[in-house]
């Protein structure tokens, strides 16, 4: 499966009267936009709000982030399963608005999430303070269920996307990078000296504000499975996780996934990267016996001499993690974990709420428990009230001018555990 | 073989809405950490862990809520599996409690926590 990943780099963002790109510009018809996203009678409003890096903004709650994309050539469009039908994808071309991106923003529960300032101390832990941010403010109807509230709220960024990205489909790309996965016999004989390396893609999957979907499936309810790398590149995993802002994978981060791109620019070199296997984080203990040793088997077929490993969440999904590791290795594979930590404000305690001898290969995306503390900002797009309230955030958090003092968990993006931050450690 | 299950809970949610289903046992006055020092008292005993006690990213010391499955049966061993589980998780609990105390929450507030503790182990279980 081969793709060409057609990039047009985005400089500005700005309201227009006609939707297009030019010289580097994204010009946005507001109306078009907002027709393109509205009829969801459960949202009672929808309102369209830039925000730029450098400004004084902070956006908060924020839902999820997504790129605008759109199909070129090849089978398929953006999000199978939810905006287009579900023609498998990742092959042929595809163009991307590289430096704009969709925000979506609205207080589903009351406690969280996701902070983004677009300046000041903020914005060093957030990838999404140097993007152009078209801000979707969603507002439900009242007594929405949540969970009808976050898949309005999540559809809405979806449409929004795709009818942005449709703007660089006839657009000269300022840069083309091609990536291919071929079907593994050929895989393995292209490259039959280097390592084989798999990417074992943990998706979040515990249940309400918890799901990831997977071609429009809930992933609590896949067995593992195979995965081209370049599939995920046009949607085919979205996010509806709204839980823990600073490690969860908003949209964006999967079509982005640094796991995969870091694994294709080494491919060929020192490694042959095989591919992807998707595995789920349920709560059920013999769910999670189930797909460990099916991800194990997996693996071991696809006959890899290793495995990177990475997980979404808290708690329940380190033991998941620590299942996966345990038991690739017990079939001589070697295996790459990639994770955050809950180590306390000052570092020192045990960083996961499960461990394992087997584990001695441990990428850090860091310490969500760091404290921090946001300037105040000119202007706040959300709810500020939620900050007082926020994952990470305690009662007094909020200053009276507006500066929040709070852990960096509340940060969206802060300790991202596919590496899409800037926070690690290094040492052995 | 899927095992019946007990629910350990201090959320009133879980209790009013499973009870009719599952063997419920409600602890109104017990913190998050009594409900896990509960469930590993049963794994003591010889009950299998059926639920993730730390599920949902929700930190224990953000939610009072909590709720974990065990099983109903009790067998002649200690599944070491589930032991490590509950071990690990008191730990992780004990390390953010003591970092950090739960805050006090408005009403409000506290249904979204008691909701999604309630959701969460209702799909576990089905």
């Amino acid at each position: 499966m081969r793709l060409e990943l057609g990039k047009i780099f985005i400089k500005d963002v700005q309201f227009s009267d006609e939707t297009r790109v030019e010289n580097g510009i994204l010009y946005i018809n507001k109306e078009e936009l907002l027709k393109e996203v509205s009829g969801d009678e459960r949202l009672r409003s929808i309102d369209v709000e830039l925000a730029k890096p450098g400004e004084e903004v902070r956006i908060i709650p924020v839902k999820d982030v997504i790129e605008p994309r759109v199909k070129v050539e090849g089978k398929g469009g953006i999000f199978p399963g939810f905006i287009s039908k579900v023609d498998t994808v990742g092959s042929g071309r595809t163009h991307v608005l590289k430096g704009a991106a969709v925000v979506t923003t609205g207080k589903i529960v009351g406690f969280q999430e996701g902070i983004i300032d677009m300046t000041g101390e903020g914005a060093k832990y957030t990838p999404f303070s140097k993007t152009n941010n078209i801000v979707l403010v969603c507002e439900p109807v009242d007594n929405l269920p949540q969970h009808e509230h976050e898949e309005a709220v999540r559809m809405v960024g979806f449409k929004a996307a795709c009818y942005l990205g449709r703007a660089g489909k006839n657009v000269e790309p300022d840069e083309i990078k091609v990536y291919e996965t071929l079907p593994l016999l050929e895989q393995v004989n292209m490259y039959p000296h280097l390592p084989k390396v798999v990417y074992v893609y943990m998706l979040q999957s515990q249940g309400l504000l918890h799901d990831t979907y997977v071609y429009g499936v809930d992933a609590k309810k896949i067995i593992p499975t195979f995965i081209y790398p370049t599939e995920v590149f046009d949607g085919a995993i979205v996010s509806g996780n709204c839980v823990s802002a600073c490690d969860k994978n908003p949209t964006y981060v999967h079509m982005n996934n640094p796991i995969i791109e870091d694994l294709y620019e080494r491919h060929g070199k020192d490694i042959n990267f095989i591919g992807c296997i998707i595995t789920n984080e349920n709560v059920y203990l013999a769910d999670k016996e189930r797909s460990s040793n099916y991800t194990a088997k997996l693996v071991e077929f696809l006959g890899a001499d290793a495995a990177i490993i990475s997980e979404e969440g808290f708690g329940n999904p380190d033991a998941d993690l620590v299942m996966n590791c345990n038991k690739i290795e017990e079939k001589g594979i070697k295996t790459v974990l990639v994770t955050d930590e809950y180590a306390g404000r000052d570092g020192a305690s045990q960083s996961l709420a499960d461990s394992t001898p087997k584990g001695d290969a441990v990428v850090t995306a860091g310490n969500a428990n760091e404290l921090i503390l946001l300037p105040p900002m000119k202007k706040i797009i959300g709810h500020v009230e939620a900050a007082d309230i926020i994952a990470g955030g305690f009662a007094g958090s909020l200053r009276e001018d507006g500066s929040i003092e709070a852990e960096i968990q509340v940060i969206t993006g802060a300790t991202s555990e596919v590496g899409f931050g800037y926070l690690s450690a290094k040492g052995f | 073989m899927k095992l019946k299950p007990v629910i350990l809970t201090n959320n009133p949610l879980t209790k009013s809405s499973l009870e009719n289903k599952y063997s419920v046992l409600y602890k109104k006055e017990a913190s998050l950490l009594d409900i896990l020092m509960f469930a590993r008292d049963y794994v003591h005993k010889g009950h299998r862990l059926l639920t993730h006690p730390l599920m949902g990213s929700i930190k224990p010391n953000q939610t009072p809520f909590k709720s974990v499955a065990v099983s109903k049966e009790c067998f002649n061993d200690v599944d070491l599996l589930s032991l490590e589980i509950i071990e690990e998780s008191i730990l992780k609990a004990e390390q953010l409690i003591k970092s950090k105390k739960t805050p006090v929450y408005t009403d409000k507030v506290l249904e979204d926590f008691s909701l999604i503790d309630f959701d969460l182990i209702k799909n576990a279980l089905n």
